[in-house]
């Protein structure tokens, strides 16, 4: 369970990241962020694990107030995956780097070499166990630094920007991974731009615009709402502007459900 | 991280900021030549008194008190290893002590006067005067976007320790060896990606026909007024007095 209540943050005076900012998170939760370029999204995952301190208001996470405690602390509960891999790339090969964290949590060793096992073979890499990982391409980069994050098994998982370089098979695989670690009890927060890939897996959305929430809700309803998807500068899902052209009475994401309902108008007109 | 920021230039208008780069050049040799040179404490702390006016005129104190934060470690790294082997050797703790402060004083002064240079000029107008003092403009070139690649630098160092840090690293955690072991998952990727970014401004740079013409001419023409000759005038005088101050120390 996360609370964010009423944070603000501001890098340099005068120019405010997050403009107060309320959100509730519940325990095995799918949801994700989604808004413009400096809507805000990165900064506001960056006080989920207490890399950021909320400058007013204060963020929750089970119970523990972040400026109470240690990034070390939160990290363990609290998996961060940042955007560009090559900020986390170190080790000398795909193994290593995916013990880094669990090394750094003091798991003991044959825990380790299990939870790597899982891992390599989640993410399709495997193979790549005794490549160096700057040796891999950009999207099998990104899959090791979701791995060496996921590995570990934290209770809530961040991820920024997950789907950037991933071909279509591999989000399918990543949309799978995710949801089944939800479903096993695991809070998942995705922050993207990818809003085809929230409209098919992802069923809440929280709606960010120069650093405040303007919406939060169902992503069925939210993403066929054209007045928040024109305020926040987000490319609408394609089946949603289908449904605003066709002039659908409910527009929806849905395919079937917009089949259903042309169908319907289809049915009256003939008549 | 934040010693880098000591570097990174902000237009200005202050006196400082409008004197020729190659007067600041002057000072700049001038007074490192002066901190390297002196080893008394009274006079090293001349040195750092000088620099205050500088500071006030130029109005740069807050980024230049940030620089002297910025550094505290390598000063408490510097003072360590000088005052335990002078120490240890000499037996003679207050001797030690001072000359330990004495060296941290050093480098603070270095600090100083190259963020004091470097805060006040622009990197343009600073390739522009290498440029008119006959250095090949390829070399210029590479010294300005050293510079220009320092902030950016810091905001990635910044990016990658976030990145560990949400790994589990701790970074202030461990003695003095695990310390510095420490910082290997932050300065590889650092490495790393500096050579990649050099790659691709080289590459970048060919693409918009860098190095096409062999003769290159300039928009702006720097030139020397009677406001530098004043400037190298006190910087003169007052080096030179402080020289003298510490022949009679």
């Amino acid at each position: 369970m996360i609370r964010i209540e009423c944070v603000t943050y501001s890098y340099s005076e005068g120019i405010s990241a997050l403009d107060g900012v309320d959100l509730e998170i519940g325990d095995s939760e799918l949801l994700a962020i989604v808004g413009e370029n400096g809507a805000g999204k990165t900064t506001l995952v960056k006080h989920l694990n207490g890399l950021l301190k909320p400058q007013h208001g204060r963020v929750l996470v089970e119970g523990i107030d972040t400026r109470e405690t240690t990034v070390a602390t939160l990290a363990r509960k609290v998996g961060l995956v940042f955007q560009n891999p090559d900020h986390m790339l170190f080790a000398e090969t795909v193994e290593k780097e995916l013990a880094f964290a669990l090394t750094n949590f003091g798991v003991p060793p044959e825990e380790i070499a299990k939870k790597v096992e899982w891992a390599l073979i989640e993410f399709s890499l495997s193979n790549y166990r005794d490549r160096s990982p700057f040796t891999l391409s950009g999207g099998e980069k990104k899959r090791v630094s979701l791995a060496s994050v996921l590995c570990y098994g934290p209770k809530i998982i961040v991820l920024d920007e997950p789907t950037t370089g991933q071909d279509n098979l591999q989000k399918t695989r990543l949309a799978s991974t995710l949801t089944r670690l939800n479903r096993q009890g695991e809070t998942v927060i995705v922050v993207t731009h990818d809003i085809e890939f929230v409209a098919d897996f992802i069923p809440r959305v929280v709606v960010m615009s120069k650093g405040r929430v303007i919406a939060d809700g169902p992503t069925e309803e939210i993403l066929v709402r054209k007045d928040i998807m024109d305020a926040s500068s987000i490319l609408p899902p394609q089946l949603a502007e289908l449904s605003w052209e066709i002039g659908l009475n409910t527009p929806s994401i849905n395919t079937a459900m917009i089949v259903e309902e042309i169908r319907h108008m289809l049915g009256r007109t003939n008549k | 991280m934040k010693v880098f920021r000591a570097f990174e230039y902000r237009r200005g208008t202050t006196i400082l900021h409008r004197v020729d780069p190659r007067s600041k050049l002057v000072y700049l040799i001038l007074f490192t030549v002066l901190t390297v040179y002196f080893t008394r404490l009274l006079a090293l702390l001349l040195v750092f008194l000088s620099f205050l006016p500088m500071v006030y005129i130029g109005k740069i104190s807050a980024r230049w008190k940030q620089s002297l934060r910025g550094s505290l470690f390598f000063i408490v790294f510097i003072f360590i290893f000088n005052f335990i082997p002078t120490a240890y050797l000499s037996g003679n703790i207050y001797g030690a002590a001072i000359s330990a402060i004495a060296m941290s004083l050093r480098f603070l002064n270095l600090i100083s006067v190259f963020s004091i240079f470097f805060l006040t000029t622009s990197p343009e107008d600073l390739t522009q005067s290498m440029v008119q003092l006959k250095i090949p403009y390829d070399y210029a070139l590479t010294f300005n976007m050293a510079m220009r690649f320092v902030p950016t630098l810091s905001r990635e160092a910044q990016y990658i320790m976030d990145a560990q840090r949400s790994r589990g690293l701790e970074m202030e955690k461990g003695n003095f060896i695990s310390r510095i072991r420490n910082y290997i998952p932050v300065l590889i990727p650092l490495i790393i990606s500096s050579f990649r970014r050099a790659e691709l401004v080289a590459d970048a740079m060919e693409s918009r026909a860098f190095g096409a013409s062999k003769k290159r001419t300039s928009l702006y023409i720097l030139k020397m007024g009677r406001r530098d000759l004043l400037f190298i005038t006190v910087a003169l005088a007052s080096s030179l007095a402080l020289f003298a101050v510490n022949l009679f120390l």
